[in-house]
């Protein structure tokens, strides 16, 4: 079996906010790890055989990696922007791929059957042309120029706007998306999709926000989000097969589809496989 | 009328399904259970000691427990609801509204633990779970056959209201509902209804609504 | 709704029109159960993305791109369904000839029993002839058509006499369950042996 090339990677193990002395145990790719606050303030992230693994904190969450990240974590430079709320929206398990997860995160087509009248509604389910590269110098899969009619896009949205968004992926298991932003036309919301590799077929997800809001309460912009990928897990749990098919032939994508076409490829590329499958069975 | 309300609890969808059913709006005050602990929090520990939500207030009546909502939306403003016209019928409806906290401690403990990483000998949860919709099943079959399309009569009562949710959630605990094609008519039933609202992980029947015809372009 | 067959999971479904249909449980596209879908029509779709599909399996519909006639590959596989005497039967093949006909017979509900077919015989006290298992209990018949669903589970279809009243078809579906209960317990007892 060649080496898993995800192991060298950050993954969310937690919140931030949550982080106690007492800590919580979890898992990693198969591993169990436990995740506490050390003596020093510090997240202290320690592996199966009681190892430290690295650990750093960022936006909202603790995170860790089995291996040895050649890299810091990815930079999402707007979650820095003053004036932005910061929003944890608290960990959902889901029995799929984790893979699976993002790539469902990335698709809009879905919008008016799984989010209707919040995301998408009927008739509106035309996706238009829209942009995806795999940006070399950064490493990262861009979708851009993706529009779609949504009946209540944000909690801060009144009534059906065209929405513009922008997505990212710039880990295997991590994906930010831009949104637009109703109150402040010029910026663009931002909402990422974390997702913690348990196993191949279980991940914990972290859903994180950095808006430009400042009428709704936070409890609100919680349960909005919660609301839409809870929406999606049923979806996620009754896929087959639970790992995701990098092999061409198992799966039918459209031009609706082409960033998960680039996600895919660009996951094969990299050996980024943990969670995929690479032949169909 | 307030509901303190948490918009992935069943318990909460119970009322806001009831509410809407009958036509009546509530004042929804959300609450963060997760990840926030809200309902541990001195305000709500205040209204409800036993730390749980969904809780009702109106003026001064405070309801903690879903049933006795249900009870009191449907006595306010829609006594059909009730169910209660004839003795066997009230007694059935109480019936199953006892059964329904069966659902909660088994199928929606079990939700939890699988969803939101709450605690719980999760094979018995799920067993207890199975014995539980292998009852309704059986009483929904009997209802078919007595010509009744729901729990308690033929037209749904609080009763249909108070097993609907956690029945219909099962999955997200691990509990396949695959094995009970009654209780999938009478899912069906319930969410045809006038009224019915949605909640995450009960989808919309599209079927309920024609296929959409769009002119090319247009978007 | 879903459904077994050998041939692995099946969505079974019924067209506006009244026709029974078969597909293979998993939307081409995105691998989605297509149990989980609606019915609109003389199609099926999924429940992820509403693209839908005609009886005979070929993709009529992608809701992403409304003006885009599907390419006849789209398609799933589907099984031979019919539809005889209130029971759907699923054949993988093309088949020699019809179901078998069960005269005087209504089928009353279908149960999932975690058994095999020899517990089942065991708990009855009677052997299967051609997939029915004849079943009196409490001097009440009872005719239970059985289908395994690989070693430890068995899919009960329950028929009763088509004279039968409702007291005597409540009657029949409680034996049945006895006759579950009874059947488990010997499978749990062989599992613990």
């Amino acid at each position: 079996m060649t080496r898993n090339t995800m192991i060298d990677g950050w993954y969310p193990v937690g919140l931030a906010s949550q982080l106690d002395a007492h800590g919580r145990v979890t898992a990693l790719m198969g591993e169990p790890i436990a995740v506490r606050r050390g003596e020093d303030g510090n997240a202290k992230v320690t592996g199966g055989n009681g190892r430290d693994l690295p650990a750093c904190i960022r936006y909202g969450h603790v995170w860790s990696s089995l291996g040895d990240p050649q890299k810091p974590l990815f930079a999402i430079p707007e979650a820095d922007q003053p004036g932005r709320r910061l929003v944890d929206v608290g960990v959902v398990r889901v029995r799929c791929s984790p893979l699976r997860a993002v790539e469902n995160f990335l698709d809009i087509a879905h919008f008016p059957f799984v989010h209707t009248d919040i995301l998408g509604a009927e008739p509106h389910t035309e996706v238009q042309n829209y942009k995806v590269e795999i940006r070399e110098d950064e490493d990262e899969v861009w979708a851009t120029q993706v529009k779609f009619y949504q009946p209540q896009a944000a909690k801060s949205a009144e009534g059906g706007i065209t929405t513009e968004y922008m997505y990212r992926v710039p880990a295997p298991t991590c994906s930010v998306l831009y949104k637009t932003c109703p109150p402040r036309p010029a910026e663009w919301d931002v909402i990422t999709l974390f997702v913690q590799p348990l196993a191949e077929d279980l991940c914990d997800v972290w859903p994180w926000m950095a808006l430009f809001d400042d009428e709704t309460p936070m409890t609100d912009l919680i349960h909005f989000q919660q609301t839409i990928f809870v929406q999606d897990r049923s979806i996620l749990e009754n896929q087959i097969p639970r790992l995701l098919p990098l092999d061409p032939g198992m799966e039918i994508p459209t031009r609706a589809d082409l960033t998960s076409v680039a996600y895919r490829r660009w996951l094969k590329r990299h050996g980024y496989t943990y969670g995929a499958q690479l032949v169909a069975q | 009328m307030k509901l303190y309300d948490y918009a992935l609890s069943p318990s909460c969808y119970k009322v806001r399904l009831m509410a809407a059913l009958i036509g009546m709006t509530l004042d929804i005050r959300p609450v963060d259970f997760h990840p926030g602990c809200e309902h541990r929090g001195p305000e709500l520990m205040a209204l409800n000691p036993a730390g749980s939500i969904p809780i009702l207030e109106d003026g001064d009546l405070v309801l903690t427990e879903s049933s006795a909502m249900l009870v009191y939306l449907a006595a306010k403003a829609a006594a059909q609801w009730l169910g209660n016209d004839t003795a066997g019928r009230a007694a059935r409806v109480q019936q199953w509204l006892s059964f329904s906290h069966r659902l909660t401690a088994s199928l929606g403990a079990a939700r939890l633990h699988e969803m939101l990483l709450r605690p719980g000998n999760i094979a018995a949860l799920r067993e207890q779970g199975i014995a539980a919709l292998r009852e309704l099943e059986a009483g929904l079959v009997e209802q078919h056959i007595r010509g009744q399309r729901f729990l308690a009569s033929d037209r749904p009562t609080i009763a249909d209201v108070a097993c609907f949710p956690y029945v219909a959630l099962a999955p997200d605990g691990g509990v396949s509902l695959d094995p009970y094609p009654a209780i999938r008519l009478w899912s069906r039933a319930v969410r045809s209804l006038e009224g019915f609202i949605e909640m995450p992980g009960i989808h919309r029947l599209h079927e309920l609504t024609p296929a959409p015809v769009l002119e090319v372009g247009e978007a | 709704m879903p459904a077994q067959s050998p041939a692995g999971p099946v969505a079974l479904w019924r067209t506006r029109s009244g026709r029974a249909a078969a597909f293979a449980d998993r939307c081409p596209h995105r691998g989605m159960r297509l149990s989980h879908g609606f019915v609109r029509g003389e199609t099926l779709a999924c429940i992820y993305h509403g693209w839908s599909y005609a009886k005979a399996g070929n993709c009529q519909r992608i809701p992403a791109h409304p003006a885009l006639t599907p390419p006849d590959t789209i398609r799933v596989a589907t099984q031979h369904v019919e539809d005889g005497g209130g029971i759907i039967w699923i054949s993988v093949g093309e088949p020699a000839a019809g179901p078998p006909r069960f005269e005087g017979l209504a089928p009353l509900r279908s149960m999932v029993v975690e058994a095999g077919i020899v517990a089942l015989e065991a708990a009855a006290g009677t052997k299967a002839a051609g997939g029915l298992l004849d079943y009196t209990h409490d001097d009440r018949a009872v005719w239970l058509l059985l289908a395994p669903d690989g070693q430890a589970r068995t899919l009960m279809h329950v028929l009763v006499d088509e004279n039968s009243n409702p007291d005597e078809r409540i009657a029949a579906s409680r034996a049945a369950e006895a006759l579950r209960r009874a059947a488990e317990d010997i499978a749990r007892a062989g599992i613990a042996r």
